[in-house]
């Protein structure tokens, strides 16, 4: 664990205006169902790339390997978890 | 990735793309058989179902199996040939490998639930519905089988036989070859995924649940095909492969799109056809077809084009659930876990693996 996170404690995720406590789910994406935010998915393990969001501030830690083309601020949270306190954003549609 | 050099020796130690050996793994880790998915109450689903559903059920079937007979062995006639890196070719081949489990599936399920298979299998081909489509999705195959043909024989160049012009230049090949990879994809990630929109539909009401499950096996197949298809024409369109190939995705990207909106139209006059005789619950030719310019839309903008129709909501959100792998079942023995990894060993070990491990 990196001296960065014990010094930050629970990642916090911010989508739009809601702000919550990572609860230690499997995946950014099931944070997200938790809260019942709208999130897209399909595959639900890093290969269709329907979940890809926008990371706007913070790290993520990759659970498994995605076969997606991402550009440089893009995430799967399918495949993810936070590292540190995240801002993402979800695309419209 | 094509018209290179000869693949030569089967090697893997050396790969230009990575992304079609992650592809093959994971393709090779899914591998199931249609036996495995019981199917006894759907025979008693379909036995009670009315004419017009049945008519839906049966026709979508129909489709379905003409696509994955397309599937099966196109990729490997078409693209075998021409195909340069050796990651590439094993892709092709596993890829169409999967399809043909796909294919003997439509036999299990129609031999499940009718008397005698042979009446639907002999409507593929006499159907003018679904003769009409098998036209198109087989359009572009064809023709660049037929040039990698005429090439074989006769080499690059314009060359006329029996008074018909072949054109076998380098460029026109590229051409055929990007826009056939287009049809692919049109084919495996709009067309295929109306067909599942039906299938799935029916099991949404607790019926052909049997079915269902076998198309789900299916549908997680073709994503990872789609994704492979994707990678291929966003690797061609870059140009990072063959600076020849940029130029022809740009000389290409008008004809490409115009496929995607031909096999929208295509899928919604489907749409009007399967539900002319009723609708049923859930679903009707009017959301199927909102479904079509949605998942179109999705598509194109994943292979970098503009999307054709307005921006809409997915208006079949219950679909998701159907076409999620299940990785999040975190007790297999209570049920069929369809994400169960065959064979899957984490041979991977970072340098600090043992930095807490005491003797």
């Amino acid at each position: 664990m990196s001296d960065k996170k014990i010094s930050m404690g629970i990642p916090r995720i911010k989508v739009g205006n809601q702000t919550f406590y990572y609860q230690y789910e499997p995946s950014l994406l099931d944070s997200l169902e938790a809260q019942e935010i709208q999130a897209p998915y399909n595959c639900r393990s890093g290969y269709c790339g329907c979940c890809k969001v926008r990371l706007l501030e913070g790290e993520v830690t990759y659970t498994d390997e995605g076969m997606v083309d991402l550009k440089e601020d893009e995430i799967l949270t399918c495949i993810c978890v936070p590292e540190t306190h995240i801002e993402i954003e979800i695309p419209d549609d | 990735m094509f018209f290179g050099q000869n693949v030569n020796v089967a090697r893997y130690d050396k790969q230009k793309y990575p992304i079609f050996e992650k592809l093959i793994e994971k393709q090779l880790s899914f591998f199931w058989r249609p036996e495995e998915v019981d199917l006894s109450t759907d025979r008693k689903d379909f036995i009670n179902m009315p004419e017009h559903e049945k008519h839906i059920f049966l026709s979508n079937l129909k489709y379905q199996t003409l696509l994955d007979s397309v599937q099966g062995r196109s990729p490997n006639v078409a693209f075998l040939p021409i195909v340069s890196i050796p990651e590439l070719e094993t892709w092709l081949e596993t890829w169409a490998f999967s399809e043909t489990v796909h294919s003997r599936s439509y036999t299990h399920i129609i031999r499940n639930i009718v008397n005698d298979p042979s009446v639907i299998f002999d409507e593929i081909v006499t159907n003018p519905e679904i003769t009409k489509r098998a036209e198109s999705v087989t359009k572009l195959y064809d023709e660049l089988i037929h040039l990698i043909s005429v090439q074989n024989v006769h080499g690059f160049g314009v060359h006329t036989i029996n008074d018909q012009e072949f054109d076998c230049t380098l460029w026109n090949l590229k051409c055929k070859v990007y826009l056939t990879m287009v049809s692919v994809n049109v084919l495996e990630a709009i067309r295929f995924y109306v067909s599942f929109a039906c299938s799935f539909a029916f099991a949404e009401r607790a019926i052909m649940e049997g079915n269902a499950k076998i198309i789900k096996l299916i549908a997680r197949d073709e994503a990872l095909h789609l994704t492979g298809t994707q990678s291929i024409l966003n690797i061609l369109a870059s140009g990072s492969d063959d600076a020849e190939f940029k130029k022809v995705a740009i000389a290409c990207r008008e004809e490409a799109i115009a496929l995607f909106a031909e096999a929208a139209e295509q899928e919604k006059e489907w749409a009007v056809y399967l539900f002319k005789n009723g609708s049923m619950i859930g679903l009707n030719a009017q959301i199927l077809s909102d479904y079509v310019e949605y998942i179109t839309n999705v598509r194109l903008k994943s292979v970098g084009f503009d999307e054709i129709f307005p921006a809409r909501q997915n208006p079949l959100p219950w679909m998701n659930a159907w076409l999620s792998s299940d990785n999040v079942q975190v007790a297999p023995q209570e049920s069929e876990i369809s994400s169960y990894l065959v064979g899957q060993i984490d041979s991977s070990l970072e340098d600090g693996d043992f930095d807490d491990f005491d003797f």
